[in-house]
């Protein structure tokens, strides 16, 4: 799987180590961010655009908290983003919400539960059905 | 201080115990719904609670839905909403602090009642620091979605609601 990521100043020892993670295990990362000294409106712009044109299947957006890559993900229309930190969240945002972007705070979520997090989202797969409405409604909007 | 409150039917008995909560505390609630456990959908409280706070009629917003995520991004997707979706006190408070959030989403399936009432506290208790720095991060998020003629527009996911009635959508 194709997977955008990238970070601010305070998720970038997070990015790297969930980079060398991911490609361990045979995905093909894109590392949006290779510098380090991004606020997380442009790291996480550059991911969400990444998923938009289709560069990538799954993005993944770090900053201290999760909270302002969030706030900045969803403002781009055909995203659908998750705030996380917990493994539940992570794998019922695929299978509910069709979510192609999470966000996570390197300041609250530390190397083995962002590990666990990112599994469980590559592996979460959307189960359509009656959701399908609810995520038509959020692509109408922003 | 006024709060706007939004859940779907999935954590109806969550958001009126919140409800009863806040006003026990003191605060005026507008509770947007959903309203009981018949199965709806969640954009359309996320969409209604975040516009009564955009358009004034309350100060800040509270969302929750199973894991959050779906009410919370609808949220996000009004014009001059900024939504935190958190579980737990410390990004509550920095999303107020730095980020100014005008809405803390939480997942009722994910967040026990105690931790949430505790970052239901804190998110209403901060207030926001303005700074150089911060204050540009804000215009910027604001500045992505450019006009928003949906705000108030009741009919707005008419078009899918039609498509659900007549069985359009699988029923699983």
């Amino acid at each position: 799987m194709k997977i955008a990521i990238g970070a601010d100043s305070a998720g970038f020892e997070l990015k790297e180590h969930l980079k060398k993670y991911l490609s361990l295990k045979g995905h093909k990362v894109i590392d949006k961010t290779p510098e380090n000294d991004l606020d997380f409106f442009e790291s996480t712009t550059r991911v969400a655009k990444a998923i938009l044109a289709n560069e990538a299947d799954r993005g993944i957006a770090i900053d201290e908290y999760g909270a302002g890559s969030f706030m900045t993900a969803c403002k781009y229309k055909g995203i659908i983003c998750a705030e996380v930190s917990d493994e539940h969240s992570a794998k019922m945002t695929r299978d509910h919400n069709n979510a192609s972007m999470i966000t996570m705070g390197s300041g609250i979520v530390g190397k083995r539960l962002a590990e666990s997090i990112v599994d469980a989202f590559i592996k979460g797969e959307y189960s359509g059905g009656r959701h399908q409405i609810r995520v038509d409604m959020l692509n109408k909007m922003a | 201080v006024k709060i706007s409150i939004g859940c779907d039917h999935i954590v109806t008995e969550i958001k009126d115990h919140l409800v009863e909560y806040l006003k026990e505390k003191g605060y005026e609630v507008i509770d947007n719904g959903t309203y009981d456990k018949v199965r709806t959908h969640y954009p359309i409280y996320g969409k209604k609670t975040a516009e009564k706070v955009v358009n004034g009629e309350a100060d800040l917003g509270i969302v929750i839905c199973g894991t959050g995520v779906g009410i919370t991004t609808s949220a996000n997707k009004v014009k001059g909403i900024r939504a935190a979706l958190v579980r737990d006190v410390a990004t509550a408070k920095y999303a107020r602090e730095q980020l100014n959030a005008n809405v803390i989403g939480m997942g009722g399936r994910i967040t026990g009642i105690g931790l949430m009432e505790n970052i239901i506290d804190v998110f209403l208790e901060t207030e926001y620091k303005e700074t150089e720095k911060n204050k540009k991060w804000i215009e910027k998020i604001d500045g992505l979605i450019e006009e928003d003629s949906s705000i108030g527009d009741e009919h707005f996911f008419d078009e899918f609601l039609e498509k659900w009635e007549k069985g359009e959508y699988p029923n699983e």
